[in-house]
């Protein structure tokens, strides 16, 4: 009886790996998703559930929001361009915003989506100022008034260039049903989801699946995929299993840069022919933040931070680990990105070059350990990753080996991302990996967030000239000169490329992977969001 | 002692004894058993195969598996075996009081060990880590602190057996200290007990810590711990399934030796169950059977 239960048990724990999260439920989708012709449905795998949907929070799950609620303007790769606003004038001194909302839209719960509902959306977001502090806009505005029925004016304090740029974002500046306040806030949570988007939430299984119907009067034409289902599914081979076996068909990079699947699996998916992969252009730099802010830990230091990023291979961490899908990354951000600096000296990887700096900033590799020493203090740090991400951990024992190498020891941690999201509000950490934000928002918004508490002020605040730097940027965002612009820009990313506070790994796209049959897989101007109502099935 | 040369009758325990003494030896000696450091990262050889200089071939950060898995040893099974030598330690000794002196003593400790075994051990073990953090020394102490109650409860019926025979009571009579009484005339008749339950509980430890490691929430990488090498195997168990084999087989084969031992083991030490003419005179001796709590 023993023995049977030992072997038992030993099954148990082998069989755990069999992924205890695969449901056998008979499917009806388990025929090939590709064979079936007029489809209309996508099933998407997601390691979150959708969440609180309130566009004017920040827990959902952008991608849903993003197909449910929609902003005044949108951003593509030609620049700005309407979305419920039809056009807009800007004033001469660059204060004054005045949209030309478009007409006939409704919520969808049959609201009339008009000059009132966009003053209510913004007088609530701006209740709750505090919670928005990372968008400058928000700080911003001093003024919403409703000129008549589909006119909307929008006054700023002070001019700021990005101001339609941050109007575009999936949150917070999006709409919903004026219904669906709770005592004319959303701050409080709210009565609905009822936004304007081309897909309407129709069912909210928490911890389970999410379903979306196409909003059959949507302003722009109903979309072809009339349903698209959100499963919850543990990342990694359930998710494989799931799309092997058809329950889920559609998966994508997930909003906190995580890929569910590793390459070579998805390479299989691709293989079975019944899969296609569509990999965006590079859109964010996927790097590891220090905290140069956490006085007694080694990541406080300069030195210990340039050290770092040169022991650092990059190429063979997109080569072998990203296997070959991202390219390595020398400055945070890429050349693409608006206003990227080009003048900033490559910091290539150098093991030798990290003794040397590490030699020079006290920190000494005698007493016999491998552990370099300074004034008694070990060098010593800890690396935070996202535990669902399974090329995070990876990287992070690569990074780990490479510093051991150079006599700095990383001790690895792997969590929830609503965590490490936690952590790098309230400073606890040395290192941790983490993403710029996407073309969307590169640089303006992930500029500004260096000063934001809930962002990134913790990992700026210890540089030598922080107080230089806020100003800098504070300047930045309300300068209308574009050349002055420009050099601002310059030497902001020169002071934060110097300092190493960002230390940059790899460019990192959006990767999907589509039923073979569907047409107009795209991607926006942001890795949060996807368009859906752009698909369809040949 | 007799008792124990039994044991050498019996093929599949001489087995299980050889598996489980080379396992423990290996592992002690990892640094001079292990072909490589098992932390040396190699990225040219990410999921090599087999070959002469890495028998098992490589992991997704080119280290050594062989080396992986002779190192995971210590956590894998040696610090179980000291967390179960402590707490089977704890237990013993609150058992032995519990069931030689009876009365309050016995009430006290029998409440304490309800208490704790009113609680599923992962329930426990998970909530020790929870407040402590992940880490192999958290978990150890989870172990000590959730398992003792069980050893506690099984020795103290063990000891009650004894304790009231008459050559317990002369001894008392003939005015022996309790210490003395416990030492010379009962630890040696419930040590076949005890060392029975912590044979076969050693199963479910390893399982255990496996599992919890599986979960990330056990040693932290780069260590190397068969359960993770589990976990790490398990992101490319449809590309490379064969990474698999080592840690699950190495984790089959020590818990069933562990489970055969133990079998062998009560068969060797207990009277009933024994074929000596000798042993076949206790008849009163009551045949307990014990099931490893737990998985």
């Amino acid at each position: 009886m023993n023995l049977l239960k030992g072997m038992f048990g030993a099954m148990i724990t082998v069989g755990l790996l069999s992924g205890c999260g695969t449901s056998s439920e008979p499917s009806a989708k388990s025929a090939e998703p590709a064979a079936r012709a007029n489809k209309t449905e996508l099933v998407y795998a997601s390691a979150k559930d959708i969440n609180d949907m309130n566009p004017h929070l920040y827990t959902g799950s952008m991608p849903a929001q993003g197909i449910v609620y929609e902003s005044l303007v949108e951003n593509t790769e030609e620049g700005i361009k309407p979305l419920l606003a039809e056009s807009w004038d800007v004033s001469e001194d660059g204060k004054v915003y005045t949209f030309h909302l478009r007409k006939g839209v409704t919520f969808h719960d049959g609201e009339p989506f008009n000059a009132e509902a966009v003053k209510k959306n913004i007088d609530a977001v701006q209740s709750n100022a505090e919670k928005h502090a990372w968008i400058k806009l928000s700080t911003k505005i001093k003024e919403t008034k409703v000129i008549d029925d589909s006119t909307f004016r929008l006054v700023l304090s002070e001019p700021y260039y990005p101001a339609l740029l941050e109007l575009t974002m999936t949150r917070p500046y999006v709409f919903l049903s004026p219904k669906d306040f709770v005592d004319g806030e959303t701050k409080n949570g709210v009565n609905g989801y009822h936004g304007t988007g081309p897909y309407v939430l129709a069912e909210h299984k928490v911890e389970e699946s999410a379903t979306f119907t196409a909003n059959e009067k949507y302003w722009n034409g109903a979309p072809a995929i009339k349903k698209i289902t959100a499963r919850v599914l543990p990342a990694g081979e359930t998710t494989l299993l799931a799309l092997q076996k058809g329950e889920v068909d559609f998966i994508f990079t997930d909003d906190r840069g995580a890929d569910s699947l590793d390459v070579e699996a998805m390479n299989g998916l691709v293989d079975s022919g019944k899969y296609q992969l569509v990999r965006s252009d590079p859109m964010n730099t996927k790097m590891i933040v220090a905290n140069s802010g956490k006085s007694g830990s080694p990541a406080a230091e300069t030195a210990v931070r340039r050290a770092v990023w040169h022991a650092i291979d990059r190429q063979t961490i997109a080569r072998d680990i990203m296997g070959g899908t991202e390219t390595p990354a020398e400055t945070l951000f890429s050349a693409n990105v608006n206003y990227a600096a080009s003048d900033l000296t490559p910091m290539a990887y150098d093991p030798g070059q990290s003794k040397r700096l590490l030699e020079e900033a006290g920190w000494k590799a005698d007493g016999g350990g491998q552990i370099r020493m300074k004034e008694g203090r070990p060098l010593k740090m800890q690396l935070y990753y996202d535990s669902s991400s399974s090329s995070q951990k990876t990287q992070a024992e690569f990074i780990q080996h490479s510093l051991k190498e150079i006599g700095a020891e990383l001790e690895l941690v792997g969590e929830d991302s609503s965590s490490i999201a936690n952590r790098r509000a309230t400073g606890e950490y040395d290192l941790l990996f983490n993403q710029t934000w996407g073309l969307a928002y590169d640089p303006q918004s992930t500029i500004a967030a260096f000063t934001s508490d809930s962002a990134y002020k913790h990992t700026t605040s210890g540089i030598a000239d922080a107080d230089k730097l806020y100003d800098m940027i504070d300047e930045v965002m309300v300068s209308m000169d574009e050349a002055r612009r420009k050099s601002l820009y310059a030497d902001i990313m020169r002071t934060v490329h110097d300092e190493a506070v960002f230390i940059p790994l790899t460019n990192g796209s959006v990767t999907v992977i589509a039923p073979r049959g569907l047409q107009g897989v795209a991607f926006k101007q942001t890795q949060f969001e996807l368009p859906f109502e752009r698909m369809s099935f040949e | 002692m007799k008792r124990l040369l039994n044991l050498g009758r019996d093929k599949l325990a001489v087995l299980s004894l050889i598996v489980i003494g080379s396992v423990l030896t290996a592992g002690i000696f990892a640094p001079f058993v292990a072909p490589h450091d098992p932390q040396q990262v190699n990225m040219g050889l990410r999921y090599a195969g087999m070959s002469s200089a890495y028998w098992l071939g490589n992991d997704h950060l080119g280290r050594c598996i062989l080396s992986r898995l002779i190192y995971g040893i210590r956590p894998s099974v040696l610090w179980v075996l000291v967390a179960l030598l402590a707490s089977v330690g704890v237990g013993a000794l609150l058992g032995l009081a519990a069931g030689y002196f009876r009365e309050k003593i016995d009430a006290v400790i029998m409440r304490i060990c309800d208490v704790f075994l009113s609680f599923p051990g992962y329930v426990m073990t998970l909530a020790v880590v929870g407040i402590l953090g992940p880490g192999l020394e958290n978990i150890l102490i989870a172990f000590i602190a959730t398992k003792w109650a069980w050893f506690a409860r099984v020795i103290r019926t063990s000891v009650m057996q004894y304790a009231e025979k008459d050559y317990i009571k002369f001894a008392r009579a003939s005015g022996i200290g309790h210490v003395r009484i416990i030492r010379t005339h009962i630890v040696p008749a419930a040590f076949a007990d005890i060392a029975v339950v912590s044979s076969s509980s050693v199963c479910s430890m390893i399982l255990q810590i496996s599992g919890l490691s599986f979960l990330g929430l056990g040693i932290q990488a780069p260590n190397p711990e068969w359960g993770m090498m589990l976990n790490e195997a398990r992101e490319v168990m449809f590309s490379k399934p064969q990474l698999m084999l080592a840690p699950g087989i190495a984790i089959v084969a020590v818990v069933s030796a562990f489970n055969f031992l133990s079998d062998a083991l009560q068969v060797a030490l207990d009277p009933k169950l024994g074929a000596s003419a000798e042993s076949r005179r206790n008849k009163e001796g009551k045949q307990a059977r014990y099931e490893y709590i737990g998985s």
